[in-house]
């Protein structure tokens, strides 16, 4: 059976563009204020978790081995885990079940993230989550998944854009009262967020969280080891983690079935029956601001579409009924993205202790829940935390011996912990720095398509959309995978669909990957294919911006035979179909 | 359903790159260390007493046991030559005009050791273990790189 595990210390740098600290200088700094916020030397840490996002931004090979020095690793048990944008929850996860199992008594959790090395944009090492040869020839940025999971989540539930704005403006007037925060604002409006550049519609350059370098390090214990730690732990009650197909476009883009999915697995851990009873604070991932809104849905705190009248209505400021990220967030206090995900327990931990401060909530919360998401936007971690309890325990486990020692008597701490510095270099000592040098890895890639793509591709053109049939869960797969993802068994058939589809959602991008202006807008659309269960993305054309809509029925405009190369431009566009 | 791929050109297939390029500043430790060589032409290191070793180049903190550590105990100029090798290909595999010797040296007064080339090492083969002095260039041709060391002369 596993044991109570605790939280007994957490520490962050501040959140800033262009850290002069190296990566590794970043997460000692964070990992050293974790263990001095509980009066701890590094030789009591048994095993060092760690993460970090893609090794792209750093532009560091096997990051994991390049920051272990800085987390404290050197001679222990040790190993980064990664589930991009969810490794900052992940990596807590990681620590609880290490000290669970019995492994370990004490475990140093570290998460860092350096993206000011990546020029000249780190959207630039996103372009190749997108599929190499279905979706980056259509010249994707990565606005375009958030632009257009928003403008579904808004149109299906006819959310108004001022409610959701309304998160921004809540997140960035939190964050100034963060002493790590890069973009605290107290003064901010939603007319503000409303009037703000238009990137990829409905995404306006403030519903965007601002890159930034930081790091977060939280020290995790046993039972046992807490309570000679502290006489204040905050107990890890439950954890979940929970992945969606990898293929975006054939997913449910208005709710995040794999956060619910990932939240029922931490309640049932926690004994949560009624969480918008018993949660009482909550730190969604909050990387654009639908997206907080979007996964307080997914942790079952609201109804489906409901979240954005609660933010509306204050329910989620800090006096609110259901605090949500009283830390300010990612939108707030920053994105260097695993260590914000992190943050994210960090803040939970001083709540729950009544440490925050001037971002304390107020009555005592006596549980939280943490949540990230990431990969390839298709993973959720969920983290409770509670004064109290832990997982159920059974009559079979053994009683925990009493504590050795005494607890510290270490009192709760009267002011907020103060962020550890990280020093912000202007954009022109980050250019100028002696001893800086600038590089490429250098390194060309050629992709095949493999045996599905490949017969999809040569369907192209000739001028059919081919999916492949699942004959036992009834669905016809597009794009076509010679296996089935839900039963796990070779698919049975090709079948050739329509040449016609429905627009799922789309955006009107006006902007290009490195966020450079485009001269015309790009309508990126994600279009299911009638005849089939499943859908691609593609480009609209022969349409005004403002005439597209949701639901709109479209149909392939091929390119002429002699110029088809087997490729998904082959079909040049989709255009509103023309028989009516 | 595999099958050897004889001839990749015939292959469909999806030329592409990561369009990235990374600038990676030196760091608090770094700037020090990199400060002192372009200006003074000296090698900066850090002294953990705790751990009883001698980081080079400096840095922040120890990673023995954490404690924050000064970019103060300049080490060298001579040394110990730990390992070395001669390198006869390029990183294409392609074949190199003049074989490189690259050595790995324990600067006096650190623990830690220091990868550099190893100046003409002339017709003696070169022995692990020998003494070399780390050679700097003039300081009018110092830019703040590890190339301002030219790297190690055997004997002194």
């Amino acid at each position: 059976m596993a044991r109570r595990v605790a939280v007994v210390g957490a520490g962050m740098t501040k959140f800033v563009r262009r850290a002069q600290e190296t990566g590794k200088e970043l997460a000692w700094e964070a990992s050293r204020e974790a263990l001095a916020s509980c009066e701890l030397p590094l030789d009591r840490i048994d095993a060092v978790c760690l993460t970090s996002a893609p090794d792209a931004f750093d532009g560091v090979h096997m990051k994991g081995e390049y920051l272990s020095d800085g987390a404290g690793a050197f001679g222990r048990p040790y190993m980064r885990t990664y589930v991009g944008g969810g490794s900052g929850v992940f990596t807590a996860i990681q620590a609880y079940y290490t000290v669970a199992s019995g492994m370990a008594d004490v475990v140093l959790a570290v998460a860092e993230e350096k993206m000011s090395s990546t020029q000249p944009h780190p959207q630039g090492a996103f372009l190749t989550i997108f599929d190499n040869i279905l979706e980056r020839p259509l010249g994707p940025n990565l606005l375009w998944i958030f632009a257009l999971e928003m403008n579904r989540y808004m149109t299906v539930h006819g959310i108004d854009k001022r409610d959701i704005a309304a998160v921004a403006v809540k997140n960035k007037r939190n964050a100034a009262d963060h002493p790590a925060a890069l973009l605290g604002q107290a003064d901010i409006t939603i007319e503000d967020v409303l009037a703000s550049e238009t990137l990829a519609w409905p995404v306006q350059r403030l519903d965007v969280s601002p890159i930034s370098d930081g790091a977060v390090a939280i020290v995790v214990a046993s039972e046992e080891a807490a309570k000679q730690i502290t006489s204040d732990p905050v107990w890890i009650q439950g954890v979940g983690w929970n992945l969606d197909t990898a293929y975006w476009t054939n997913r449910d883009l208005v709710f995040p079935e794999y956060v619910a999915n990932a939240a029922r697995m931490a309640y049932g851990m926690a004994g949560v029956t009624e969480p918008r009873k018993q949660i009482h604070v909550a730190e969604p991932y909050d990387p654009f601001d639908y997206k907080e809104l979007h996964h307080l849905e997914g942790l079952l705190l609201f109804d489906k579409g409901k979240a954005p009248e609660a933010a509306r209505d204050g329910v989620l400021d800090r006096k609110g009924d259901l605090p949500s990220c009283p830390s300010g967030g990612l939108l707030g206090v920053g994105n260097p993205i695993a260590a914000a995900g992190l943050m994210k327990l960090a803040e939970l931990f001083w709540q729950l202790r009544g440490e925050a401060g001037a971002r304390q909530v107020p009555g005592t919360p006596e549980r939280g829940v943490a949540q990230a998401w990431g990969d390839l936007m298709q993973v959720g971690t969920v983290v409770v935390m509670g004064r109290e309890g832990g997982p159920p325990t059974t009559a079979t486990q053994l009683e925990t011996p009493p504590a050795a020692t005494p607890p510290a008597a270490t009192p709760p701490a009267a002011t907020p912990p103060a962020a550890t510095p990280a020093t912000s270099l202007s954009d022109a000592e980050f250019r100028s720095a002696t001893g800086a040098v600038e590089d490429e890895i250098g390194a060309k890639y050629a992709w095949d398509a493999g045996v599905a793509i490949g017969r999809f591709l040569d369907g192209l053109r000739e001028g059919k959309i081919l999916g492949r049939e699942c004959r036992v869960c009834h669905r016809v797969l597009v794009p076509p995978r010679m296996f089935c993802e839900r039963d796990f068994r070779g698919t049975d058939a090709w079948v050739q669909v329509e040449n016609t589809g429905v627009v799922q959602t789309f955006s009107i991008c006006n902007v290009r990957w490195d966020m450079q202006p485009l001269d015309e807008p790009e309508l990126p659309a994600v279009i299911s294919i009638d005849g089939s269960n499943g859908g691609f993305l593609h480009t609209l054309g022969e349409v005004k911006p403002d005439e597209v809509t949701i639901g709109m029925k479209v149909e392939a405009v091929w390119k002429p035979v002699g110029e088809r190369t087997g490729s998904i431009l082959d079909i040049a566009y989709f255009r509103p179909r023309t028989d009516g | 359903m595999l099958e050897k791929i004889a001839r990749p050109e015939e292959i469909r297939r999806w030329d592409g790159d990561m369009p990235v390029r990374h600038r990676y500043t030196p760091g608090v430790a770094g700037d020090a260390f990199f400060t002192a060589l372009k200006d003074r032409g000296v090698l900066l290191g850090s002294r953990c007493e705790h751990c009883s070793y001698t980081y080079v180049p400096a840095r922040l903190f120890c990673e023995r046991c954490f404690a924050e550590l000064a970019a103060d105990t300049e080490v060298g100029p001579g040394g110990e030559l730990v390992s070395f090798t001669i390198v006869f290909v390029g990183i294409e595999g392609e074949p190199l005009e003049s074989p490189r010797t690259i050595g790995a040296v324990r600067l006096d007064g650190a623990d830690a050791v220091v990868i550099h080339r190893v100046l003409e090492p002339g017709e003696e083969p070169l022995e692990i273990g020998e003494r070399v002095e780390v050679v700097v260039r003039p300081d009018t041709q110092r830019t703040g790189s590890v190339l301002d060391i030219e790297g190690f002369r055997v004997g002194g």
